[in-house]
């Protein structure tokens, strides 16, 4: 019977159609092809939403469509899809935010009169294909391909602009920063391959499944001679190295700020759902096998608790609108990280789908704000937008609140559970989750502040400038998808409200926890929370008391840094106080110097490493090859000159040898 | 009945005669006869070695050798006639173009 899982795979097919047509005949299509695009993600979404309905009856689905290099006596490489509760929800995220950053492109990119509409909408098509692809991966060497396409889109989109200075160095920095961490992520595929025999996701012949009877001693596997633990160890901090490159984690977020170069919409794209979300999605479906690894587990939740911080303190310096909302993101993302090797598959899971829904909704009203400030990004040529543009105002408040973790927007569910797993299983016996968990709680009060900084400056006090005064108008094209995703925003946290549940003893509204469970066995979130190596505590009172401590807490943070905002930039004629910050001040507007450091390192150590190994190759490799040429060219040039012409001497060179062989064989053979 | 060494040394001796014409003339003419002195100093040790064990092998074998040299005295001609046509002598080394 042809269900609606057949279908899967045109979900990310129409967006690679509209690629085609985008690419082939956009040129002369009204609207340089974007009605295409539209029309496919619409395409896209509607088929998302039925899978997604589909499956909350039903069963997962997993099939291989394609093999495309047949293993002999070896592993086979396929194509395959794998419709589960994770990725069905996140296809439905991703084909939702892709529709709506087309039709807001609309307005950002079309109204505006830009040229080259063509290239954008194919790369926005081309971009949307790889992400959905890759979420419906059943495979890793699969997800590895797709996830380096997501690389390679988002390349050419944070270079459209390539005949300025900016996005190409922009663009080249994000492909080689992401690549750098793909790189490991390859050795870590192969590394899988090579352990496991198999790279699938899901059922008893995937590699997580193994893994974990491996450690029981019911299979054996490669480990190279490692313990199967260390080696588990292993393999997963390189696939890390990917997550960590694309999903910007510390010490690869550079690239991040920088790809602010791009046109907003696109921003909204890589932030939201694809390119940066890919990352921590790659953790959460293979968390099977990361929940094996108690040290791989905590690397991430401190990376992720140390990146949130980071990220977080940076923001608070930045004059220009997206500069803070890239802070944000990376920090935001740190969250996802920390819940992730904090236990809280399930909140971590929450949280990216919040964080989807509000960063897509900051990105776009910031593209909104850019319009009518006529590509002005400097928020402090802005102030008292909020009269001029109230439905801008308002969207992007909502998600602004929903960012700084504000009871009851979306994410102010989200993180709660998010540091709410961490503290509970840092309680449970691992000091370094508790580390993370304070780092976590300092980066809420950060996030509050620049977050409502950001909001103050743009929207409150009076008019800056002449452009602020009078602002360019933005079209329905442009509101449509703020009111949408601004409503998401508000809801969105309904879907998991587990400290209600706690607090008040209402039972099942856990949806998101229930949801996440229906999916293949060894795949649900309630097998996670089994094989994780986390024991759970709570502070003194118990459960109860320790979820309404954990959410005032991170409340009053987040509370307290919008109040610190109010007080400083809610005033007509808001002033820079980052003056006060002394020093710090410089090491932040820097980004604490990663970037020097990082060019240094290329500089300084790379690039001599390179040039030896050039001198290497260049000296010793093809030293020897021209060498066997020259020889022969030589001699051939001296051996040549018996050639005479005359036949004579042939004739006479012949007798020589002749005798000679007659000699040397009559010698050899004992004749005289 | 003469001894094999007789037959021996003729048949060295007339090759050898063949050699010394290849390497001291000129005369393309006369290369062509000391090959032929070649061939046949070969034949006679064929044909004599033939008649030593009784057997006719060999002998065939010289046949095939005269038609041979029928067959190369034919192609040596009438190379000669084109080395005479292109440089108006039929001195082997005046004609050295092909040389490196």
């Amino acid at each position: 019977m042809a269900g609606i899982f057949d279908f899967a795979p045109a979900i990310a097919l129409l967006p690679l159609f509209s690629f085609l047509i985008a690419l082939l005949a956009g040129r002369r299509m009204p609207k340089g092809g974007a009605l295409a695009g539209i029309a496919a993600t619409a395409g896209s979404l509607l088929l998302s939403l039925a899978t997604m309905l589909s499956l909350a009856g039903g069963e997962p689905y997993h099939a291989t469509l394609y093999v495309w290099a047949q293993g002999v006596e070896a592993v086979d490489l396929t194509l395959g899809v794998l419709i589960d509760p994770l990725s069905a929800m996140m296809l439905v995220i991703v084909s939702l935010v892709a529709f709506l950053v087309h039709v807001f492109s609309l307005g950002y990119m079309n109204d505006e009169g830009e040229t080259g509409l063509a290239r954008y909408y194919a790369g926005l098509g081309l971009f949307t294909f790889s992400m959905l692809s890759f979420v419906m991966a059943d495979n890793l060497l699969m997800a590895f391909m797709f996830f380096e396409l997501v690389g390679l889109c988002s390349f050419l989109l944070i270079g459209f602009w390539f005949r300025e200075r900016g996005p190409p160095s922009a663009a080249k920095k994000a492909f080689l920063v992401t690549r750098f961490g793909d790189y490991f992520f390859l050795i870590g595929v192969v590394a899988i391959f090579a352990t496991f025999g198999t790279a699938q996701f899901a059922g008893s012949e995937s590699f997580p499944h193994i893994a974990e009877q491996a450690l029981h001693g019911e299979a054996s596997v490669n480990t190279l001679g490692f313990e199967p633990q260390t080696w588990f160890t292993i393999v997963g901090l390189l696939v890390l190295g990917g997550v960590i490159g694309k999903s910007a984690q510390f010490p690869l977020h550079t690239w991040l700020p920088d790809a602010m170069e791009g046109p907003t919409p696109v921003s909204a794209l890589i932030h939201a759902a694809t390119m940066v979300a890919a990352g921590v999605y790659l953790v959460a479906r293979m968390y099977g096998f990361y929940a094996l690894s108690p040290t791989a587990l905590a690397i991430i939740a401190f990376v992720g608790g140390f990146t949130a911080l980071v990220a977080a303190t940076m923001g608070v310096v930045k004059r220009e609108i997206k500069q803070v909302l890239a802070y944000s993101t990376i920090s935001q993302y740190g969250y996802m990280m920390l819940g992730l090797g904090a236990g809280g598959y399930v909140a971590a899971t929450f949280h990216l789908m919040t964080h989807a829904f509000f960063k897509a909704l900051l990105f776009l009203g910031a593209g909104s704000v850019i319009i009518a400030m006529h590509h002005n990004e400097n928020m402090w040529d802005m102030g008292g937008l909020k009269e001029r543009m109230p439905v801008t105002y308002y969207t992007f408040l909502a998600g602004s609140l929903a960012l700084a973790g504000i009871f009851p927007f979306a994410g102010f569910w989200s993180k709660d559970e998010v540091l709410y797993e961490t503290l509970i299983h840092g309680l449970g016996g691992s000091p370094l989750l508790l580390a993370a968990y304070a780092m976590g709680l300092l980066a809420v009060f950060f996030t509050g502040f620049y977050t409502f900084r950001m909001v103050f400056l743009t929207f409150h006090g009076e008019p800056r400038t002449d452009t602020a005064r009078d602002p360019h108008g933005v079209r329905w094209n442009v509101k449509a998808p703020l009111v949408v995703l601004g409503t998401l925003a508000v809801v969105a946290g309904v879907v998991n409200m587990v400290p209600v549940e706690k607090l008040l003893g209402i039972g099942g509204i856990d949806f998101l926890h229930q949801w996440l469970d229906g999916s293949f066995e060894g795949l649900t979130a309630h097998h996670y929370e089994e094989v994780l190596p986390y024991g759970s505590a709570y502070l003194g009172g118990g459960e109860t008391a320790t979820v309404a401590i954990g959410a005032a807490v991170s409340l009053g943070l987040a509370l307290a840094g919008a109040l610190l905002a109010w007080r400083l930039y809610n005033v007509p004629e808001p002033v820079e106080h980052t003056d006060r910050l002394g020093g710090v001040k410089t090491l932040l507007y820097n980004n604490y110097y990663q970037d020097e450091y990082q060019v240094w390192l290329a500089e300084s150590v790379t690039y001599p490493l390179s040039r030896a190994a050039d001198k290497f190759d260049q000296g010793i490799v093809d030293g020897i090859v021209n060498g066997v040429s020259s020889v022969s060219l030589l001699s051939g040039s001296r051996i040549k000159r018996i050639q005479t012409g005359v036949v004579g001497t042939y004739a006479t060179l012949l007798t020589l040898g002749l005798t000679a062989l007659l000699v040397v064989v009559g010698l050899l053979g004992g004749w005289f | 009945m003469v001894p094999p060494q007789w037959y021996l040394l003729l048949a060295a001796a007339v090759f050898c005669i063949g050699v010394f014409g290849v390497l001291t003339r000129r005369n393309a003419l006369i290369f062509l006869m000391s090959v032929e002195l070649m061939l046949n100093a070969a034949n006679i040790n064929l044909v004599y070695f033939s008649q030593y064990w009784g057997n006719v092998t060999g002998q065939t074998f010289s046949l095939f050798t005269l038609a041979l040299a029928a067959a190369e005295v034919a192609i040596g001609i009438g190379i000669i006639l084109v080395l005479y046509r292109n440089f108006d002598d039929v001195d082997v080394t005046k004609a050295v173009t092909m040389r490196w």
